[in-house]
């Protein structure tokens, strides 16, 4: 089983190799000029593939305390960083936005990874950027590379499971510092290598490739790649309705849809979130949901079951643990818990790793400290953030066992296996599918700017990038994330198990999801009509009039029924557990086949305006509105304001 | 046939029950089989309070959860049912639940544990138990969260 992941990823790695040495002439020497876009490339020096490419390795690793999987990790912040190392940063992070959007529901559990958002994110926008690609083209190409991330992720994860082997040899030895070697140093030379190599070819290479290959396609399917661009998004913010759009929140996000839509896009995203704060408010305080949740447990109170992580019941302890013991083994744990993640064990080894301090004040004997190693090397997994209560309550036991109390193995293995289910649970709907797609949605939304005409934006269109959105994303979830792990490690220290018993019953964490839904809902809608277009290119003639369907008959009605219908029929196939990886590849498909000019003659090269329009009206969808002036000027000006067209395929 | 999923799982509910399969399967109650939690006041308690706001949980032991489980099968009401090992399930069977699919979903690495699949590891007595299951007529199969494919458990059990 090892042996066949290792190979997947060694092969992975040689076809990355020839990808990336292969010239682009093979592709590209006889291409006409083609539809692709030519004019603002930058080209990659090896200095900036090289320090993008540790970028990639960094929102991979342990060391950015910890918050690098909800920073550096995410397309939008990864895309700002590409920006700046190219010389671009608000266009790159326009482009990580666009990216990111697709992977707004985007969430791992259990070392099970869907996707892989870090790879689109870095290498993608370094190839949009390069080669002068639109954010919206290339979404479509971003989203490969999100599968070859996966393989890395797994070729990773089984090769790491026999460093957790040689982290149980130096236990076996009593060597405390072996173990906590054991958890960092193998792991991230393993995962420099095989994340530093293929992002560094792919952004020396991968633009021009890229180019040449785009060069090649026909008009219409480069055309298929910019709608995909505005439908791909829907998927993302569908797989996030699946965790707040439920309950009685669902209306918000009609109201963010319609308010940003009736707005013309002109409405700032902050100012849709400062709404919802105060909606969010309003609906707590007249829905009763300030009810604690006492009811449902009728069960005895935690206080009558003995209180096993009290450290001050016991009469004049003959070992403490002092606060820089607690401080230095919380700072390891945020940092290196999943530095050594692997399938056999997963967060085994980085459990180990953190309870070094302890293990070093507490045991002082050979036999006591092999023994404690070994406790803490087995099987862990949770949330690594609000899981931390464990963690607090474990380290309060051991320290009353080492000062003679009964506590055996047994007592503190079952506050491990039993605890880290349940609270993993809770954790993973704070932390990732609750606050990170929330605060995501609200910097992508900052990052994607407003409009400035008229129109919904189209996201392709002239807009330029706001760097405060990534860095106003990554400050606030770090802090709330860092936050969170604090408070729940200290907690679970001094109050142990009547702190989550304390904690659940109060009803704390339903008041917050309920108010996080709400801002949510909210922020979800507008971004949905943000980032999805569907543009219809057939027209109908009515009294002599050519009119295109979309502007002269939807939009009049109910601008954005089409991509509000796309997005709650994408989170309804997703409802009816229709897989989202094939629900992307047949929109990506459907994307293509739409831009097939079925209805008449192939315009997609032509320059000229009126062989342009025909173009509209000769595929399903186009990706431009609306979509090239129409030769007769019939249509009623309130309907299609005609300036914001920007036929530039 | 309201017994939705019947997995296994050494840490019940987390978060790819949660945030996974409680939202794709639209279940209403989570039945949770397992003598060791069933006496546990506080595990109890933190696993009844875990699972989101709305869907009850309940916590039995083998005896009374088969019981139970025969009077919800016939109910409407969609469930999921989680243990920890085969064993317990094993056990369900014998006394007559009617269960068509064991999903293994999550059994960790251990002493005397082999792995068969990505986190799921089995010792020898527990693949005993997993082929008496399917000899019984109840389907094994590996699907950790509930965007992937179902694993059929005979075709890991022969090539490991």
């Amino acid at each position: 089983m090892y042996r066949k992941l290792a190979a997947v990823s060694a092969g992975l790695m040689l076809v990355a190799l020839l990808a990336g040495a292969m010239p682009g002439a093979v592709l590209g020497a006889s291409a006409p000029a083609g539809a692709s876009t030519d004019t603002s490339r930058i080209t990659v020096a090896a200095w900036q593939a090289a320090l993008i490419a540790i970028g990639y390795y960094l929102a991979n690793s342990p060391w950015l305390f910890g918050v690098a999987y909800f920073t550096l990790y995410r397309p939008l912040v990864a895309g700002f960083f590409v920006g700046l190392i190219l010389g671009d940063p608000a266009q790159g992070t326009l482009i990580g936005a666009a990216i990111n959007v697709p992977y707004l529901g985007f969430i791992s559990a259990g070392g099970n990874l869907p996707v892989d958002p870090a790879l689109p994110g870095w290498a993608g926008t370094t190839i949009a950027l390069a080669s002068g690609l639109g954010p919206s083209s290339i979404i479509s190409i971003a989203v490969l590379l999100g599968l070859l991330g996966t393989l890395l992720f797994y070729g990773r994860m089984a090769i790491d499971s026999v460093f957790a082997h040689w982290a149980d040899a130096r236990a076996e030895k009593a060597d405390i510092s072996g173990v906590a070697l054991m958890n960092l140093v193998p792991s991230q030379i393993l995962l420099f290598v095989i994340s530093w190599v293929p992002v560094y070819l792919l952004a020396l290479n991968g633009p021009a490739y890229v180019n040449d290959a785009l060069n090649n396609l026909p008009g219409w399917v480069t055309n298929g790649l910019v709608i995909a661009g505005g439908i791909l998004p829907a998927i993302g913010i569908a797989l996030t309705m699946r965790f707040i759009f439920r309950g009685s929140v669902v209306p918000y996000f009609f109201v963010g849809f319609i308010l940003f839509t009736f707005t013309h896009g002109s409405m700032s995203l902050v100012v849709v979130a400062a709404i919802g704060l105060a909606l969010a408010y309003l609906h707590l305080s007249f829905t009763g949901a300030n009810a604690p949740k006492a009811a449902a447990a009728p069960g005895p109170s935690s206080e009558a079951v003995p209180a096993a992580a009290s450290p001050s019941s016991t009469a004049e302890p003959a070992v403490r643990l002092t606060r820089g013991d607690l401080l230095r083994s919380w700072a390891l744990w945020t940092f290196f818990s999943q530095a050594n993640y692997n399938y056999e064990r997963l967060q085994g080894t980085g459990f180990a790793h953190a309870m070094t301090p302890i293990i070093r004040r507490l045991y002082h004997t050979e036999d006591e400290i092999r023994a404690a190693l070994k406790r803490h090397l087995v099987f862990f997994n949770t949330e690594p953030n609000f899981g931390n209560i464990i963690h607090g309550t474990v380290i309060a036991m051991e320290e009353q066992r080492a000062n003679g109390a009964a506590i055996d193995d047994d007592a503190i293995n079952s506050v491990k296996s039993g605890l880290m289910g349940p609270l993993a649970g809770i954790g993973d709907t704070l932390s990732q599918s609750t606050i990170t797609p929330i605060l995501l949605a609200l910097g992508i939304g900052i990052a994607g700017g407003t409009a400035s005409g008229g129109t919904i934006p189209t996201i392709g269109a002239g807009a330029t990038g706001n760097p405060l959105g990534p860095i106003v994303y990554a400050v606030l979830v770090s802090i709330v994330i860092v936050g969170i792990g604090y408070t729940a490690w200290m907690q679970g220290y001094s109050r142990g198990r009547a702190f989550v018993t304390d904690l659940l019953r109060s009803g704390t964490i339903d008041r917050v999801l309920v108010g996080a839904g709400v801002l949510g809902n909210l922020v979800l809608g507008a971004l949905a009509a943000k980032y999805i277009t569907v543009y219809l290119a057939p027209t109908i003639t009515i009294a002599g009039a050519q009119l295109n369907i979309q502007a002269s008959v939807i939009d009049p009605i109910f601008p954005g029924a089409l991509p509000l219908g796309l997005v709650l029929l994408t989170w309804w196939l997703l409802r009816r557990r229709v897989n989202p990886l094939a629900l992307l590849a047949v929109y990506l498909l459907f994307a293509i086949v739409a831009a097939y000019p079925f209805f008449g003659p192939d315009h997609t090269s032509s320059t000229d305006p009126a062989a342009q329009y025909q173009v509209c009206t000769s595929s399903l969808l186009h990706p431009y509105y609306p979509c090239g002036a129409p030769p007769a000027p019939t249509v009623a000006p309130t309907a299609a304001p005609s300036a914001a067209a920007t036929p530039q395929p | 046939m309201s017994l939705r999923l019947v997995r296994i799982d050494d840490r019940l509910i987390h978060g790819q029950v949660v945030a996974g399969w409680l939202r794709a399967l639209g279940a209403q109650r989570i039945v949770i089989v397992d003598d060791a939690t069933a006496r546990d006041e506080f595990l109890r308690e933190v696993l009844t309070l875990a699972a989101p706001q709305g869907v009850p949980v309940e916590v039995h032991g083998v005896a009374d959860g088969a019981a139970r489980l025969i009077t919800l099968a016939g109910t409407p009401e969609p469930i999921i049912v989680l243990a920890r090992m085969p064993r317990t399930l094993l056990a369900l069977r014998h006394a007559g639940v009617p269960i068509e699919v064991v999903d293994l979903g999550g059994m960790g690495a251990g002493p005397g544990r082999r792995r068969l699949h990505k986190t799921i590891s089995a010792s020898p007595d527990e693949l005993r138990e997993l082929r008496e299951l399917e000899q019984m007529g109840t389907r094994v199969e590996i699907q950790i969260v509930a965007d992937d494919r179902p694993i059929p458990f005979r075709s890991l059990d022969q090539s490991n």
